[in-house]
């Protein structure tokens, strides 16, 4: 499958070792504008490296890596401009309230967003609006989680980075967090999700793509012929893993 | 700048944080304002010399008068000297407690003099003194321990520091910022007080700034000290104890065995001794002929020597003689003496070299002119005060001129200032 | 019991895994050595030369040729201090006090040539002895092998575990008292052993010693059981980490140094100048020897004359200078005891305040102790001062005596060439006078001056262990 050169992310025969150990190796992949993929794949894949590359805290050997046509190694914070990241536990200021947190997250992403547009973020990223002021000592994962999506949201970067976005949320908040990524896709964003959760990467994904051995060894579509039957992907998934 | 908004916010927000600073704040304003206090009792206490003395002085007088007896106007008036405190002093007392700042001599023998002490309580003074240098050398590094341990393992232990880095503006450029902001507010809280007070006091604007400089530099090692810890990747806890031992062994241990050494390396002759040889030249005087002290003495001072001999009487010119003889017959011992005290002294300060916070208190007692050297200095006036004393008084006792009333007021007065200036003339010509 | 001991155990072996702590305590035997050797050797140095002083000045004064009475008022005598063998486990004032003193006639000299005076100013940071490491040192050691005792349990979740396995919340907390004060115990091993080293020294005294030890002993067995206390109170380890740091820092810190300067400027001492001003103020008003007309010693001359039967003081018995003399320093002693007394008053009452805060700091009660049972607190020195001036007046009359008895008015009031002979008396004389021997105070003296600091010890950890009890039964509760 090629993809455009403008994909948001492109990632062409990635090679990454640590030391003499390769993690990545001849990593291809990409993610268009509007478009979600799936990274499914064993302990030790590469799973995390990737995104580590993408963020630019981890430096290839060889191979092109791309965010928005910048390349994440050489110029890490114009890469970052243009990432929203969440990792797997979104762990936010615990002594601030939502607000405040997101004003701050904003901050440090260089952008200033007046009051109202942050509590219009929030509501679009269904946090209720009595949690709005509370601090966040109290918020479950996905009430956290639905924070970042929001600074994410008013950041408008093109590509979002999610890690395990899913681990330990139940079905609701489950449902309620694919709901946001649809919500996400739809305004033209690039998301890369890494995940153990098939089963929700089949809900919400249009690509999954299954590494191993630091290359990717499966990839099937969403839509078009290739349309995945999940119970088949299950067995081949856990045959692979 | 919204940025620094933000993580001033951040920071206060977070109630230990927060309440270090307060603490801080609130340590060194008591320890400027004891530091004050204390000056200002010292000042106070300069202050009633001319009283007490004029009373005692008037007293001399009325006896003396009666006889117009030079020799005994100098054998029983007492003349005050003093060590005004330095306008920064109130910011570092250093030996100001336990060496006298205030000493009365008469045209006697100085060297029975001049080592005496002013009564204080030993037990207090072995505590230390509660000054802003105690705050600065003993207290700011904890400060920056309990700011600095976790700068970046508390993100990391949080789980925010991935998100953190991942921002455009997080990363180094964030830790950059939060350092920074630390140091400017524990810098503010230390240096505010003290620049009030100081400015307050008179201090020369450019000692001010020397001090917020020292100040600045001292933080700035602790802060780099936690940073190079904060890099193992250890645990807050494992940071947090890293660098407690780390004060540990620098603000206590390592000074204390530094003096253990330095005292073994650097010998100094028992002050005690020079006392005992200059009394037994003094008092051997009476077992001699007197015709044998006064060629001594004239030999070493042959501006007196056109005095009219000696009779069988006792006279004053005598006494006053071997009293200087015994003086003289030390003298090299004194000198060793003083040499050896500053060789110590210079040890201690070396060691500050190496040890930040043995350099902070040397240069603050230097500045502050608390120190040993400032010590030795007010010695030095006195000698050469008391050098003025017995010109003064030789000139009537060896001309035999009668010593009235009048004549109490023509004595030579101290006057710390000119006598400083003085000596610096003298040391230039010399 | 087995529980508990196999929880000790655990401890124990958890802190020998830890490299760092193993280095932390075998620095702190290492700089417990240095100083009970450094210490040890400065003491029996300082003893040495000061006794060597003592003798020669005692030689020098017996070899003074035949003189006149009153020349040996002014040739004086010169007295050091002695230097008890407990001041090589604690030397308390001894570096800030003059070690020498001048006696002499009507005058008092202060005590000259402190150390503090003679060394860099590094002695300011503190003095390297064994008092210092187990006083400031060792408390924080334990605090860095213990603050997680309980915490790290709570944190890790591990104390349920433990509870489950059928260990009780004391039992639990028994254990790791007994694990840590076995290190406590350790850590003050060295220090102890200094001790016994001290006591195989002549004049060591056993009561005292045994006061130290055990003043020593609470302290630690306080630092012990507050450091479960905290661990077990707060909720993650690397809080109870700075709060015991924050609470030595500013009980082993602060305090000893903010109360002392405190009560310092609480209680004004008169200084020396203002002092000696008002003795010779006073000293006219009772009497001016000098002042041929003054009430005081016209009576005096007139009752002796009365006693005497006689009109002319050269008729009477003996010399009448010497009297003169004898009466004028009774008067001045009398003066100079009136305000030594009164100094010596406004300092104890100084002490008093700072040893009141031993309430506030455990470390201000045991350095109170220390310092009293050692024999080198301010009621040493003051001891010291005390017999010094009772000696130097016995001296100064024995001296103005042999004036009145041996020497004839006559010829000590001759000017013609030979009364300077005439005037002399024998050097024999002086090697009579008796020389200064320092009375030390008794073991049960020193220890009585220690008891109250020993009762608040004793106060803190009863407090301590109480609360200790208190977040035992809470411990893992509601979490």
């Amino acid at each position: 499958m090629s993809l455009p050169s403008s994909a948001p992310i492109l990632i062409e025969d990635l090679t990454v070792a640590y030391g003499d150990q390769p993690v990545l190796d001849g990593l291809t992949l990409g993610v268009g504008a509007g478009r979600i993929t799936a990274l499914l794949g064993g302990n030790g894949a590469g799973k995390s490296t990737t995104l580590s590359t993408l963020l630019g805290f981890t430096r290839a050997r060889s191979g092109r890596v791309a965010v928005c046509g910048i390349d994440p190694g050489a110029a890490p914070d114009a890469a970052r401009r243009h990432i929203a990241y969440l990792p797997e536990n979104v762990a936010l200021y615990a002594h601030l309230s939502a607000v405040e947190n997101a004003d701050y997250l904003l901050a440090l992403s260089d952008e200033r967003h007046g009051r109202a547009a942050i509590v219009d973020a929030l509501r679009a990223a269904g946090l209720q609006e009595r949690a709005w002021d509370q601090r966040l000592a109290g918020f479950s994962k996905g009430m956290r989680q639905k924070v970042a999506i929001a600074v994410a949201l008013l950041r408008a970067v093109p590509v979002l980075l999610l890690d395990e976005p899913t681990s330990g949320l139940d079905p609701r908040a489950t449902a309620d967090f694919n709901g946001l990524l649809s919500a996400v896709r739809e305004r033209g964003t690039a998301v890369l999700m890494v995940t153990h959760d098939l089963l929700s990467a089949a809900d919400v994904a249009d690509e999954i793509a299954v590494l191993e051995a630091g290359r990717v060894a499966h990839r099937v579509a969403a839509c078009g012929p290739e349309r995945f039957d999940v119970r088949a992907l299950h067995a081949r998934f856990q045959v692979a893993a | 700048m919204t940025l620094w908004r933000h993580e001033l916010r951040l920071l206060l927000r977070q109630r230990p944080s927060a309440f270090a600073l307060v603490l801080l704040a609130l340590l060194s304003v008591a320890a400027v304002a004891t530091g004050m206090a204390e000056v200002a009792r010292q000042r106070a206490a300069i202050a009633a010399i001319p009283a007490a003395q004029a009373e005692d002085i008037g007293a001399v007088a009325d006896y003396v008068d009666r006889t117009k007896d030079a020799g005994s106007a100098a054998y029983y008036s007492f003349h005050p000297t003093w060590d005004a405190p330095a306008p920064l002093a109130f910011a570092a007392l250093g030996m100001r407690d336990v060496a006298p700042y205030m000493l009365r001599v008469r045209a006697l023998g100085l060297e029975a003099q001049i080592q005496d002490g002013d009564i204080f309580n030993p037990q207090i003074a072995l505590a230390g003194r509660f000054d802003f240098a105690f705050v600065l050398v003993f207290l700011a590094p904890l400060f920056v321990i309990a700011l600095f341990h976790d700068l970046v393992s508390g993100e990391r232990e949080a789980g925010r520091q991935r998100t953190l880095d991942a921002l455009p503006r997080g990363g180094a450029a964030l830790w950059r910022r939060r350092t920074g902001l630390r140091l400017v507010l524990l810098w503010a809280t230390l240096g505010l007080p003290f620049a009030v007070a100081a400015l307050a006091e008179g201090v020369a604007f450019g000692v001010v700034l020397l001090v917020l400089g020292a100040i600045l530099a001292y933080l700035l090692f602790w802060i780099a000290l936690a940073a190079l810890v904060g890099r193992l990747r250890w645990t807050s806890v494992a940071n947090a104890a890293t660098l407690a031992a780390a004060w540990l062994v620098l603000v206590l241990i390592v000074p204390t065995l530094g003096h253990v050494v330095i005292d073994r390396l650097v010998p100094v002759g028992q002050g005690a001794e020079i006392a005992l040889a200059q009394r037994e030249v003094v008092n051997h005087a009476w077992d001699i002929p007197r015709a044998a002290t006064m060629r001594r003495f004239y030999a070493a001072h042959p501006e007196w020597s056109d005095s009219p001999p000696l009779g069988a009487d006792f006279h004053y010119k005598w006494y006053l003689a071997f009293h200087q003889n015994g003086d003289e017959a030390v003298a090299p011992r004194a000198r060793a003496y003083r040499a050896a005290l500053e060789r110590r002294d210079r040890a201690g300060r070396a060691l500050g070299w190496l040890l930040p916070s043995v350099g902070v208190q040397a240069l603050l007692t230097r500045l502050a002119r608390t120190d040993l050297a400032a010590q030795l200095a007010y010695q030095d006036r006195i000698r050469a005060f008391h050098a003025r004393l017995r010109s003064f008084y030789y000139d009537y006792v060896f001309h035999d001129r009668p010593f009235g009333r009048a004549d109490f007021g023509r004595a030579p007065r101290f006057d710390d200032r000119a006598e400083a200036r003085r000596q610096s003339t003298s040391r230039a010509i010399g | 019991m087995r529980i508990v001991r196999l929880i000790a155990r655990d401890e124990l072996r958890l802190m020998l895994r830890n490299r760092v702590a193993l280095i932390a305590f075998a620095l702190i035997l290492l700089l417990t050595g240095a100083a009970v050797a450094s210490s040890w050797s400065h003491q029996r140095a300082i003893a040495e030369r000061r006794a060597r002083h003592q003798h020669a000045a005692e030689r020098a004064f017996d070899a003074q040729p035949d003189r006149h009475p009153h020349r040996m008022v002014h040739y004086g005598h010169f007295l050091f201090r002695p230097l008890g063998p407990l001041a090589a486990f604690d030397p308390g004032v001894d570096a800030f006090t003059g070690n020498s003193m001048f006696l002499e006639g009507h005058r008092q000299n202060t005590a000259n040539f402190g150390d503090v005076r003679q060394s860099s100013l590094l002695i300011r940071f503190g003095q390297l002895t064994p008092a210092f490491v187990l006083q400031i040192v060792a408390p924080l050691l334990l605090v860095f092998l213990g603050f997680g005792s309980l915490a790290r349990e709570t944190e890790r979740g591990t104390l349920r575990l433990l509870m489950l396995q059928g260990a009780s919340r004391r039992q639990l907390v028994a254990g790791k008292l007994l694990a840590l004060g076995a290190v406590a115990l350790a850590a003050a091993a060295p220090a102890m052993l200094g001790l016994l080293l001290i006591a195989g020294q002549p004049g060591a005294l056993a009561l005292p010693m045994l006061t130290i030890a055990l003043g020593y002993g609470l302290y630690l067995g306080l630092w012990v059981v507050l450091i479960l206390l905290v661990s077990a109170v707060v909720r993650r380890s690397r809080d109870a980490l700075l709060v015991l740091v924050a609470l030595w820092a500013v009980t082993s810190v602060l305090l000893p140094r903010a109360v002392p300067d405190l009560a310092g400027g609480a209680v004004p001492l008169r200084n020396r100048l203002q002092t000696e001003v008002a003795i010779a103020r006073d000293l006219r008003r009772m009497g001016d020897s000098h002042d041929p007309d003054d009430p005081h010693f016209t009576r005096f001359r007139q009752a002796l004359l009365d006693r005497h039967r006689v009109e002319r003081v050269e008729d009477l018995p003996f010399n009448y200078k010497g009297l003169l003399a004898l009466e004028g320093e009774r008067l001045s002693a009398a003066l100079f005891d009136l305000y030594a007394a009164q100094s010596f008053a406004a300092q104890a009452r100084q002490n008093a305040m700072v040893d009141a805060a031993g309430l506030l700091s455990p470390a201000i009660a045991l350095r109170g102790l220390s310092m009293a049972a050692a024999g080198t607190d301010f009621a040493a020195h003051r001891r010291f001062l005390e017999q010094a001036e009772a000696y130097r007046y016995a001296l100064v009359q024995r001296l103005n005596r042999m004036q009145a008895e041996a020497v004839t008015y006559a010829d000590d009031s001759a000017t013609d060439a030979g009364a300077d002979r005439r005037k002399r008396i024998g050097a024999a004389h002086w090697q009579a006078l008796p020389d200064f021997r320092f009375v030390a105070p008794t073991g049960a003296t020193l220890a009585r001056a220690a008891l109250p600091g020993l009762a608040m010890l004793g106060l803190w950890l009863v407090a301590a262990s109480a609360l200790l009890g208190w977040a035992t039964r809470r411990l893992g509760a509601g979490r």
